[in-house]
């Protein structure tokens, strides 16, 4: 009895009177005031699809993976999703490794309750063959420190993960036509989840007579809570779920009041989880691009002359440049979505080969010459992952002058001005975007003549 | 504390960062003296080697020993620590001190303590208290007494809060002359402190702000120096005035 | 699939802001210190209560209050499918923290220190609503076995399908994968100790859903109280009047 005493973590009766006495005047032990949150943090793996989450002390990680399976009987057009959570002894000395205890069960099964119910996550399109084959996503969480609320950190974590994750890209061949063909991410782009809207869940504890309510308990705080309430919710307004377990007994208006609090707090979390996907899509194109940069070369047959190190971006658009017929062929693959968004530019006489877009190069505008622009590309090295087309050159000429090296950066600049408007919201990283630029600083010096 | 020369000429480690499995002392060229090692330095034959990474120190005439910073606690004898009353038997108080083993604290180890007037613990008390024994293997014994019989400050510590730190830090908090923190601290505001060497500190004050300032200040300086120190202190003093 | 046809009524025949019809009766376990059996219409569960008793795992046992268990389980037979595992699947797991947290706010647990309270619920017929059941039941249950509560714990659930909220949703009406709000409430003082909730809801909605399930637990209570009264009447004729 006395290794089991020894090795539980216990507070002193200080530490709980204390807790309870400075919430009385709406401190917290750790300097938050009732309502804030802890520092969130979110991070990503190299793979898609998996999130590494930091709220305060506490430490969680979301991974997400895909398999092909048969369905349910009673639901044979829908894929699956499941949650799977490992609480490691690592976390916190109170988890057993093996079976889950009742704290992971429940975990699992308020993100499920969160997820699935609320259609978060769009099943239908995770469908393949109906009734035989469809997608089914499991969501594994680890819990690397235990910190205080986990559930909220788990949630974030899960979410992060699936907004990441992209599934291979499957297609039906074969000699029948039935054989399922499921492409590696090298030939074809995997597909990301279609996510309807993020449940976030907001954690409330209720400590002391009063009923005190402080969100995002701390490790500490938990151990004093008399009960808690989670809510998941929507930054449409809706429920998606509530878990008050039991627990210290609340009147109704507090938990509306709870409710709407934790609406707020929603927005804010949602848009730091959006922005954290947003920074990591821009730097997965930006690989992408690279990527598919060196595959374009090999492919070209007139990838001659040049033996230059296709590290720059700039010299991988010369090569396009010149064969441009296969460049875009292969831009289109790049840019697909853009080129569908755009409408097609005042070139229209070169649309036959020319599919609009952010591509600001003009396909018959007199070549530029390689050597010249390889090595000025090359003594710069300037990439703008961030930059938005919408940030391009003010009022530029718009008609082109030949047999200038600069002439081409009019030509390029001008339907850039066109689609201009219409890219606005179009992030997509291009090949040109990385060029971009180069040519604005030497349009400048070209203006400043 | 005194940095004496060392009467041989090793290499000296002295004061210098050393890791497990470091040779700090070669016995051989230092005949006829008596060497006490303190903890963290073990005996290997005629060499002395590192056990823990830490500092190592020297004190005269002949005393050297590792100075690490952890989590966890090593009792040794005459330490001042904070405890956590756990279980009360018939003899003694079960009290957690943060080292391998739990401690025990005779019910009369108290100044005056007969019998008839044992002090009631409850489970969860906060207790000041002395390590009188601490032998490998063994159970620390402790006492609320000094080595005179007399009650000195220790005992139960009532309201204010606990926070846990690590030996290090507690160590530099009881150092003289006062630790920047304290001192940064003790200008503005006015506190109760105290500070067990089993990285326990217990402060209390009549407002609950104070006591969560100078928690927070504590623990922040766990990492940095005193100019540092002095400036985390008047920065959390300006937000909060 | 209309749940609410244009008359008012839902497939069972009932209005929006019906009940199913209670059924209670206590003591249907002979052997257990305290049992009930409850019904919701066609949802029928059994509870019993052992205890306060000695600890069984020492190693669980609390010093200063009782250690409640709780077991929820379901009969093979309960479902029209034949369950392959009647407990230690994640829903079972849940229903059971649930329901001893429930029942752990309204027991005055610090009456009976260093002792077990243990409670075992089994669904004989699953229709709906039953958490909500096995909750009413417990609490009959646990008043029959003599132990001190705070007050009742009444259970109910509400939904809302085709634009009406429903109360006390039946398998049917719960499996169309409209939202599913079961609340308990501690009916003196009407203060929420169980909420749970799934799929979507706005806010205001959810508001008027979570007021109907209220109302529910409140008349559920009031059939409770005339059932333990009754049989309390009863038990005083026979030991002398």
């Amino acid at each position: 009895m006395e290794q089991r005493l020894s090795n539980t973590w216990r507070m002193t009766i200080n530490e709980k009177k204390f807790i309870k006495t400075s919430l009385l005047a709406d401190l917290r032990v750790d300097g938050r005031r009732p309502f804030d949150y802890r520092r969130l943090i979110i991070k990503f793996g190299s793979e898609d699809g998996s999130s590494e989450v930091q709220l305060g002390q506490t430490h969680v990680m979301g991974v997400v993976t895909s398999q092909l399976v048969q369905p349910y009987r009673d639901r044979p057009n829908e894929g699956t999703l499941s949650i799977y959570t490992e609480f490691s002894p690592m976390a916190d000395p109170s988890f057993e490794a093996g079976r889950p205890g009742e704290s992971a069960v429940e975990l699992g099964r308020i993100i499920d309750r969160g997820l699935r119910e609320s259609m978060a996550v769009d099943t239908e399109s995770l469908c393949v063959v109906t009734g035989k084959l469809v997608w089914s996503i499991r969501i594994d969480i680890h819990i690397l420190d235990n910190g205080g609320n986990l559930v909220d950190a788990a949630n974030i974590a899960a979410l992060a993960a699936l907004s990441t994750f992209r599934r291979p890209e499957c297609t039906l061949g074969g000699e029948d036509g039935q054989e399922l063909i499921v492409h590696p991410p090298e030939v074809r782009e995997p597909v990301p989840l279609i996510i309807h809207h993020l449940p976030i869940a907001v954690t409330f504890g209720f400590i002391g007579e009063e009923n005190i309510v402080v969100i995002d308990p701390t490790y500490f705080e938990e151990a004093v809570m008399g009960g808690s309430m989670t809510a998941t919710l929507n930054t449409n307004g809706d429920v998606c779920a509530i878990q008050k377990a039991g627990g210290v007994g609340v009147l109704p208006s507090v938990i509306m009041q709870c409710l709407r609090l934790a609406s707020v707090k929603a927005g804010d979390i949602t848009n730091i989880i959006k922005n954290a996907v947003k920074s990591f899509n821009t730097e997965r194109s930006l690989r992408k691009i690279k990527r598919h940069n060196s595959s374009v070369i090999d492919v070209s047959e007139t990838a001659q002359k040049v033996d230059v190190k296709f590290s720059t971006n700039h010299v991988n658009r010369l090569k396009l440049s010149e064969d441009s017929r296969v460049a875009q062929g292969n831009g289109m693959e790049v840019d697909g979505q853009i080129s569908q968004k755009e409408g097609t530019s005042k070139r229209d006489s070169s649309a036959k080969s020319f599919i609009g877009g952010p591509s600001s190069w003009d396909p018959h505008s007199k070549g530029i010459d390689p050597d010249a622009l390889r090595a000025s590309f090359a003594s710069r090295v300037v990439l703008a992952p961030t930059e938005k087309l919408e940030d391009s050159k003010v009022d530029e000429p718009t008609d082109i002058e030949p047999n200038q090296p600069i002439v081409d950066d009019n030509s390029y600049i001008s339907p850039k001005e066109a689609t201009n408007t219409k890219s606005k919201t179009n992030e997509e990283k291009t090949l040109i975007d990385a060029i971009k630029p180069k040519h604005r600083r030497r349009r400048k010096a070209s203006s400043q003549h | 504390m005194a940095i004496a020369e060392p009467t041989n000429n090793s290499p000296s480690y002295i004061d210098k960062l050393v890791v497990p499995g470091d040779v700090v002392l070669d016995l051989s060229s230092m005949s006829n003296q008596t060497i006490k090692l303190g903890g963290g330095l073990r005996q290997d034959c005629d060499s002395i080697t590192a056990m823990k990474a830490g500092m190592l120190r020297f004190s005269k005439p002949n005393k050297y020993w590792v100075e690490s910073s952890q989590k966890r606690y090593v009792p040794s004898a005459g330490d001042a620590v904070l405890g956590i009353v756990v279980d009360t038997k018939a003899e003694n108080f079960l009290i957690d001190i943060k080292g391998p083993a739990l401690a025990y604290l005779p019910v009369l180890a108290f100044e005056g303590g007969t019998r008839r007037n044992i002090p009631k613990f409850e489970v969860g008390t906060l207790i000041y208290v002395r390590v009188v024994k601490a032998n490998i293997g063994m159970n620390p014994d402790l006492s609320c007494m000094d080595a005179s019989g007399k009650a000195a400050e220790f005992g139960p510590l009532k309201d204010g809060y606990m926070f846990e730190t690590s030996t290090g830090l507690s160590r530099m908090l009881l150092s003289s002359p006062a630790c920047p923190v304290l001192e940064a601290l003790g200008k503005k505001l006015s506190f109760e402190i105290a500070v067990g060497l089993n990285g326990r500190v217990w402060v209390n004050a009549a407002a609950p702000s104070t006591v969560i300032l100078v928690s927070n200040a504590i623990m922040n300086s766990e990492t940095l120096t005193s100019v540092q120190q002095k400036l985390m202190v008047d920065k959390l003093l300006q937000r909060t005035q | 699939m209309e749940f609410v046809s244009p008359e008012g009524l839902r497939l069972d025949g009932r209005r929006p802001m019906e009940m199913r019809q209670l059924r209670a009766k206590i003591g249907a376990v002979d052997k257990a210190h305290g049992s009930a059996y409850f019904e919701m219409g066609n949802t029928k569960v059994i509870a019993a209560v052992y205890g306060p008793r000695e600890v069984q795992n020492r190693s669980q046992q609390l010093n200063d209050q009782a250690l409640v268990r709780c077991e929820y389980t379901m009969a093979n037979f309960s479902t029209g499918d034949r369950r392959r595992k009647p407990k230690g699947d994640r829903r079972s797991t849940e229903i059971s923290l649930v329901i001893r947290q429930t029942m752990e706010a309204c027991i005055m647990t610090h009456l009976m220190p260093r002792s077990q309270i243990d409670i075992f619920v089994q669904v004989l017929q699953a229709d709906g609503g039953t958490r909500s059941a096995c909750i009413n039941a417990a609490t009959l249950a646990l008043a029959d076995a003599g132990i001190p509560m705070h007050d009742l714990v009444t259970s109910c659930s509400a939904g809302y399908l085709n634009s009406t909220p429903l109360l006390d949703l039946n398998y049917v009406e719960d499996s169309a994968g409209g939202p599913d709000v079961t609340v308990g409430i501690l009916p003196k003082s009407t203060k929420v100790t169980l909420l749970q909730m799934d799929s979507k809801l706005p806010m205001d909605i959810f508001e008027n859903v979570m007021q109907l399930a209220t109302e529910g637990c409140k008349a559920v209570a009031n059939y409770i109280r005339e059932v333990l009264l009754e049989k309390t009447k009863e038990r005083q004729k026979f030991h002398g009047v």
